[in-house]
């Protein structure tokens, strides 16, 4: 168990670092279509479409690493009141709804999209990526999504005796 | 159609209440009202497929931007500059600090491009100086909970692009151009709120800056005053667009934090990366999953529906207009700011365009609408996050909260019944 709990950890400090290094990435792409847009007569078309590209690679990425650390905004006035059995009701119908959510849409809908855009050999306008390779970051999010559920799942149990962090 | 609409809105309202994430909820609202008409494959690849291109556009990327130089302006001396500016100006008054609160809040919105960013950078200063002058923590709070709204009207503003996506491509630099007035009028409201209060509770008058101090202070700011030429100036005179804007203003931020300011060293960046990525994704994530909900609204002819059952009740435009107020503080009270725009405005816009009511004109009274909206209870983002900064409770926020919601309903009725107040400027610089 702490051995898939560890490896979930350092999954997700990989996708941390990752994340980092995109938005670099992100900022020094923009900055440099300015730059062409000033310099050259033309500016560079390929820049705007990697934008694009990352900011959904970011995004969804990110998203899953938000979910890990609880960082999306929800309602919890119910569910700060509810105790004891009512209470572990709640939250694992909570980890149920995302678990389910990563799957059918990330995961089955993703997957089926990155696989009918290759088969229709669908490319990008400039760079002429093939637009399954983009989407590939939804059933990746969705990977990541169930995997963190699992975490939560995992530290529910063994923290169950203890009172809970957080 | 009816029943499609029962489903979407119970299973949303339910899943919010059990605290699933709200992004998550719409898109599960949203899959669960397909599936009573569509096989379950086409269903998630379309709701996939719909979540992707929501968030594949050239603007939205001015969104990631101004959050990180929201960062690098909080964290690297650039707010803590506007306040000083702003204590040189109003810091005498009656009052004062609630003022150079205000103020700085305004002053930030008009680098920055979200008020979670103008809470917390202003906040984290002005709430524990205003409390160290004698001002109650709780007051302290609520004025800067409401003054950092006004980011969200004066330019840049993340929301106002949300706005033009929504809309079907509204010039963003015109919205820009509109929120001027109607966020300096919120400013104004909540200012003249402030200024009563404190006479009444006799706060005190800010400490008197010697001259040579005070100068050093404006000059000390400029650096920092320069950012709102560079980024509004080369957006309306052409010369970037809004997302190239945004990656000046980081580079800027950057360089001004770093080099000249020196309050930001390389080893800040990783955490400052961090949390920028983490602020864009979540709201990318609403970004899509409310663009599939919008789809499937559309899909299903609600926004046709509700454009004529809301014009068969009446054709008074002060009404309507009234009634779509109503309409949008509601969703503000129960709905994250992004998701209220994204899908809203498909909604509503077809009556405003058939009462002639211009799409600035609505843009504004939208996001003023739910900047009230951000500032109150059960959902508002703005009002958590100046809570857990002021280090008080929601519910000892709201008696002084009370006044300027007040103050904040004076400037959305006239917003609303002038329309020249938004559209004024956008038409003089020739953008409108």
């Amino acid at each position: 168990m702490s051995t898939t709990l560890r490896t979930i950890g350092q999954v997700d400090r990989a996708i941390q670092i990752l994340l980092c290094l995109l938005m670099v990435f992100l900022v020094i792409d923009v900055s440099w279509q300015v730059v062409t847009r000033f310099i050259l007569p033309e500016p560079s078309s390929y820049t705007e479409e990697i934008a694009r590209f990352l900011l959904i690679w970011i995004g969804l990425l990110g998203a899953a690493h938000a979910y890990r650390s609880r960082m999306h905004l929800g309602i919890d006035i119910i569910s700060e009141k509810l105790q004891g059995r009512s209470k572990t009701t709640a939250t694992l119908f909570v980890y149920l709804v995302c678990a389910v959510f990563a799957i059918a849409v990330l995961i089955i809908g993703g997957l089926n999209l990155v696989l009918l855009t290759l088969e229709l050999k669908q490319a990008s306008a400039s760079l002429g990526v093939r637009m399954g390779l983009v989407y590939l970051c939804l059933p990746l999010s969705g990977l990541l999504i169930v995997l963190y559920t699992l975490e939560m799942v995992i530290n529910h149990y063994s923290n169950k005796n203890h009172p809970r962090g957080r | 159609m009816d029943i499609s609409v029962l489903v979407l809105v119970i299973t949303f309202v339910v899943l919010l209440l059990v605290n699933v994430p709200i992004a998550i909820a719409i898109a599960a609202a949203t899959l669960v009202t397909m599936l009573l008409t569509v096989d379950a494959l086409p269903a998630v690849t379309t709701i996939a497929q719909r979540m992707s291109a929501g968030m594949d556009s050239f603007a939205l990327l001015a969104i990631p931007f101004f959050i990180l130089s929201g960062y690098l302006m909080g964290q690297g001396g650039i707010a803590k500059r506007l306040i000083e500016f702003a204590r040189v100006i109003v810091g005498r008054l009656p009052g004062g600090l609630a003022f150079v609160n205000v103020i700085a809040c305004a002053l930030f919105g008009s680098i920055s491009g979200s008020a979670v960013a103008a809470t917390s950078a202003i906040g984290g200063f002005m709430i524990p100086a205003m409390e160290k002058e004698g001002y109650d923590r709780e007051f302290s709070t609520a004025v800067t909970v409401t003054a950092s709204t006004t980011g969200l009207l004066i330019p840049p503003s993340n929301i106002l692009i949300i706005f033009s996506l929504a809309s079907g491509g509204v010039s963003i630099a015109a919205l820009f151009i509109a929120g001027y007035l109607p966020g300096l009028l919120v400013a104004g409201s909540l200012m003249i709120v402030c200024g009563i209060y404190a006479k009444k509770r006799g706060y005190p008058v800010g400490e008197k800056i010697p001259l040579s101090e005070a100068l050093s202070k404006m000059l000390g700011a400029i650096p920092s005053l320069f950012l709102i030429f560079l980024v509004i100036g080369g957006i309306i005179g052409g010369y970037f667009t809004p997302t190239e804007a945004g990656a000046i203003a980081v580079l800027y931020s950057l360089l001004l934090s770093m080099c000249l300011y020196r309050e930001i060293k390389p080893r800040d960046l990783p955490d400052i990366l961090q949390k920028s990525v983490t602020t864009t994704s979540i709201v990318m994530l609403l970004i899509g999953a409310s663009a599939a909900m919008s789809w499937l609204l559309s899909y299903e002819n609600i926004p046709q529906m509700i454009s004529a059952s809301i014009l068969g009740l009446t054709n008074e435009k002060i009404l309507i207009l009234l009634l779509v107020n109503l309409i949008l503080l509601a969703v503000g009270t129960f709905m994250d700011m992004t998701p209220a725009v994204l899908i809203f405005t498909p909604i509503l816009m077809p009556i405003m365009d058939s009462l002639g009511i211009s799409p600035l004109h609505f843009g504004i009274i939208m996001i003023l609408n739910l900047s009230i909206g951000l500032c109150t209870p059960p959902v508002g983002s703005v009002l958590f996050v100046g809570c857990s900064i002021g280090k008080t409770r929601i519910t000892s926020v709201i008696k002084p909260l009370m006044p300027l919601y007040f103050a904040m309903f004076g400037a959305l009725a006239l917003v609303t019944a002038f329309p020249s107040i938004s559209e004024a400027l956008p038409r003089a610089l020739g953008l409108y």
